[in-house]
């Protein structure tokens, strides 16, 4: 059982704010969740996982200062472990086997890969369901317009447009939520 | 160790932790460190004319610059200092203060003959002018050294980098206090020599300097 990062935050806000009893339920429930971000990196080296699990951990109550309320939880949390995990690499890098590095790269790619399916999906779902339908047909299944337009039942300039609007909405929320 | 007991012995000491804490912490490291830049000037001595330059537009062009510089360049630390560094896109307005001296500067040499440029650009402290902010930037590039033991940068090169630029811009603050020069150009180029200088140190010595 995971806690929710609603439930971390509020544990970590109250252990800021002097609750010693938040501060220490939200060490012990990180264990479990750190242990699980490194196994899936790092698969198969039992010793260095538990050792970097409690070096977040100290990493964490040292330097929670750097925690800032206003931003998500887990994705601080997540940044201490992946520093203490590169440094970690850095430190042993002749002990490291391409084998293992392979299994990195391959996670790492997975949680990035899985990172931008959902900002796609929520940039998308901001548009109406026609925009949406027509960029994923023509510009993630590389449908051609004609295509789009035979499956959809509708005119190849509708589509065009529909795709054109989306397109510079799309545009300018990214450069909206770069601001 | 088992992590019950990990866990145990670090709450062992719990405190709460203030309020933009992480703000606090680097603006102490900051100031322990320009007391004792300060101290320096102090031994080299204040401008003779301190208290009439103060009401001179060239005291304040060299304040303006060189504070502005260090507020820009504190933000980008206090960001930095967290390990989920948001975008720093931001950056550019740190280019702000020195197109705005190089525009002084301009309108300077506009309205100075040609012959006297020289004389201008150099002065008489070029030489030392540079080195001197650099020096004074050590101490507090050295107090937020002591900040950041608390803090977790995870982009070493560019927190080292802008440690050194709060340094060095702080540093030819308090180098105001004792350098006579008035022209703009000088300050642009040998002021910003020296706080270069410091954010380079900085960002050379960030991986090393700043790993937690």
């Amino acid at each position: 059982m995971q806690a929710s990062e609603q439930q971390l935050r509020i544990w970590m806000v109250s252990g800021l704010g002097g609750d010693a009893v938040a501060h220490t339920t939200l060490l012990r429930v990180l264990m479990p969740v750190l242990r699980q971000f490194f196994r899936r990196r790092m698969p198969g080296q039992g010793d260095a996982i538990e050792d970097l699990v409690q070096e977040t951990l100290i990493a964490v109550h040292n330097r929670r200062a750097t925690y800032d309320p206003a931003r998500p939880f887990t994705g601080w949390l997540f940044a201490i472990a992946r520093y203490k995990m590169i440094d970690q690499f850095r430190a042993n890098g002749r002990f490291c086997t391409i084998e293992g590095m392979e299994d990195i790269l391959a996670s790492e790619g997975f949680a990035e890969a899985s990172d931008a399916r959902a900002d796609v999906d929520r940039l998308l779902g901001g548009l109406s369901p026609k925009q949406e339908a027509m960029i994923r047909a023509t510009r993630i299944e590389g449908l051609s317009v004609t295509e789009a337009a035979a499956r959809a039942q509708i005119g190849e300039s509708d589509v065009k447009i529909s795709v054109h609007r989306g397109l510079r909405l799309l545009a300018e929320r990214v450069k909206d939520s770069l601001r | 160790m088992n992590s019950d007991d990990l866990i145990n012995q670090l709450v062992h000491d719990f405190r709460p932790v203030p309020r933009h804490a992480l703000s606090w912490r680097l603006i102490a490291g900051i100031a322990l460190g320009a007391v004792i830049s300060f101290a320096v000037v102090l031994r080299l001595g204040f401008r003779p004319d301190l208290w009439i330059a103060m009401h001179s537009f060239a005291f304040w062009m060299k304040w303006i610059y060189t504070t502005s510089l260090g507020i820009g360049a504190v933000a980008a630390t206090i960001k930095l200092a967290r390990p989920d560094t948001p975008p720093m896109g931001w950056l550019w307005v740190l280019a702000l203060p020195v197109l705005g001296l190089a525009a002084i500067s301009m309108f300077e040499l506009a309205n100075t003959p040609t012959s006297q440029w020289l004389e201008m650009w150099l002065s008489k402290s070029w030489k030392v002018c540079s080195s001197l902010v650099f020096l004074l930037a050590l101490p507090i590039f050295g107090g937020l050294l002591w900040s950041f033991r608390k803090l977790a940068p995870t982009r070493l090169r560019a927190a080292g980098a802008t440690a050194g630029l709060t340094a060095g811009a702080w540093g030819a603050t308090i180098y105001c206090l004792h350098c006579p020069e008035v022209s703009a150009i000088f300050v642009l180029t040998w002021y910003t020599l020296g706080i270069g200088a410091a954010s380079l140190v900085g960002a050379l010595a960030g991986p090393r300097l700043l790993r937690w």
